[in-house]
């Protein structure tokens, strides 16, 4: 018998789903793990009485607004890095050197800057996020080819064209890079952040789970923290496939999808 | 003669004037009083801190443990993951059973489960090692594989054409071609492995760097914080440089034009 490459993709995920949920309801697993049928019914419980909305909508509030700082800084200092020499000259010893920091380290340092609510959590989420913006805006604009630039100026276009026309669309692919591993970094800062303390927010959430061991209320929070960050990398993915139709034909990243 | 020498200490400054520039800047904004000191401490007081913690064995401790986590996950992860990428990019039926995990599963934010591996590991080293193999797999894996499945098909049939047998194949042609698309994959993960460590040891931990940061931030030692973030650095710094010199020197036909170097 010869099984589909599309149904051999689902063996893997639904066979330990099934094992999962089986072993949970013959109590072979340990109390901190709940079969997926009551991290469902958790799930049900707190989306109906809101409170996994407001938690879900504080998290989400502070890692869109992080990331979008993060990566508007990051694109900008980036892509000015890879044009002007001396500015290269000025952050490439910093950010490599940081960049093997965890930016959750300065977290003490963001909480005294500002404070201990919403704000510091963007901040060191927006902090994160632009190193990988950096490094990858910074490659971009050092790559777009001279010969390029050239043969648009030869043929007289002014320079906002320039940047509109070629500079734009050729390194649109690595700043889509770059702003995926920015936004993976802003969901991993603000999750440590939440975790390590804050008011409101799906750390919180999972952290009061735990603390009632309540473990379906846990795996509810963490679930909805892991199916966000997969759906805003899909629809940043989705945007990036329309900004660059046609670009991506060919290359490495359909494998990827 | 003198006009190279004089060009090249040019360059030397034109790098790396950013680093005493900032620390002047640092220094400055203390000794105006400008910035609270408590928050940004004299250079000298980071540097004191630094000094006293080093001779009496608490930053080497810590470290040693950090290090010696994010090691263990990243040698698990890289063993594992390789091999595993291979045969990916080799069978049909392996990679139609485990690339949704590896592609679906890569935006996931893993740290998300981090709580359950404390249950599953216990709060010590155990679980921190097993994260950071979780972190570090997969761009191993999705890196590796990638270079795997881009080895040009010619270069096989030429090596079947001279007669070579499938092991010989594998060694001599797909693992040195594949070889780029796996130091990509662990030039990632190096950092991530650290990463992961520090920000797992500070979630909840008693010993390690992330423990002494989160520590000396709740007794407002900022002194102690910024001189565990320099030595931070400058592990992370030399491990990367130690992985790029590896990987130039066994790939030694393409330099990674990428990579920031100095």
């Amino acid at each position: 018998m010869k099984i589909s490459a599309a149904a051999q993709h689902w063996i893997v995920p639904v066979a330990l789903l099934v094992a999962w949920e089986v072993c949970g309801d013959t109590a072979l697993l340990p109390r901190y793990l709940p079969p997926p049928s009551q991290i469902l019914a958790a799930l049900h419980e707190v989306a109906a009485d809101g409170e996994l909305l407001q938690a879900a909508s504080i998290s989400l509030y502070r890692v869109v607004l992080g990331f979008a700082l993060g990566t508007g800084v990051g694109m900008f200092v980036g892509l000015a890095a890879g044009l002007v020499p001396s500015i290269r000259h000025l952050f490439d010893p910093l950010v490599s050197f940081l960049y093997a920091v965890p930016k959750i380290a300065f977290l003490p340092i963001f909480l005294l800057l500002f404070g201990l609510g919403q704000e510091s959590k963007i901040a060191i989420t927006a902090f994160s996020c632009s190193f990988p913006v950096f490094i990858a805006s910074r490659h971009a604009a050092l790559s777009v080819g001279k010969h390029l630039v050239w043969a648009a100026r030869n043929m007289g276009a002014r320079g906002s064209t320039i940047f509109f026309r070629v500079f734009v669309p050729t390194t649109a692919p690595q700043l889509f890079s770059g702003a995926r591993i920015g936004l993976a970094n802003s969901f991993v800062i603000l999750f440590a952040a939440e975790l390590i303390g804050s008011r409101g927010g799906l750390g919180v959430l999972i952290s009061e789970g735990e603390d009632a061991a309540r473990f379906d209320l846990m795996f509810a929070g963490i679930i909805t923290f892991a199916v966000l960050g997969f759906a805003a990398d899909r629809i940043l993915m989705t945007i990036r496939r329309h900004v660059l139709r046609g670009q991506i034909i060919g290359t490495a990243e359909q494998l990827v999808r | 003669m003198m006009a190279q020498m004089a060009t090249r200490i040019l360059r030397g400054v034109e790098r790396w004037y950013s680093i005493p520039l900032l620390l002047l800047l640092w220094q400055a904004a203390v000794g105006s009083g400008l910035v609270e000191s408590r928050l940004l401490p004299s250079l000298l007081r980071v540097w004191t801190v630094l000094v006293k913690d080093t001779a009496n064995g608490v930053l080497p401790y810590h470290t040693a443990i950090t290090l010696g986590r994010a090691a263990t996950g990243f040698a698990l992860a890289a063993i594992a993951g390789v091999p595993f990428a291979a045969a990916m990019a080799r069978s049909t039926v392996i990679r139609n059973l485990f690339e949704p995990i590896f592609f679906f599963g890569y935006p996931v934010p893993k740290i998300a489960f981090f709580p359950v591996f404390t249950y599953i590991f216990g709060i010590g080293s155990p679980s921190k090692i097993a994260f950071a193999f979780l972190e570090c797999i997969y761009p191993i894996v999705v890196t590796a594989y990638l270079g795997f499945r881009a080895i040009p098909q010619l270069l096989i049939w030429a090596g079947e054409n001279m007669g070579a047998r499938p092991a010989t194949i594998i060694r001599r042609v797909v693992f040195p071609a594949a070889m780029p698309g796996i130091f990509t994959g662990l030039r990632i993960a190096l950092p991530v492995s650290i990463i992961v460590i520090v920000l797992t040891e500070m979630i909840g931990d008693s010993k390690g760097l992330g423990y002494y940061i989160a520590v000396s931030g709740t007794r407002f030692e900022y002194a102690n914080v910024y001189a565990a973030i320099l030595v931070i650095g400058m592990c992370g710094f030399v491990l990367d440089r130690a992985l790029l010199s590896v990987r130039d020197k066994s790939v030694y036909w393409e330099r990674d034009e990428e990579a920031i170097r100095f």
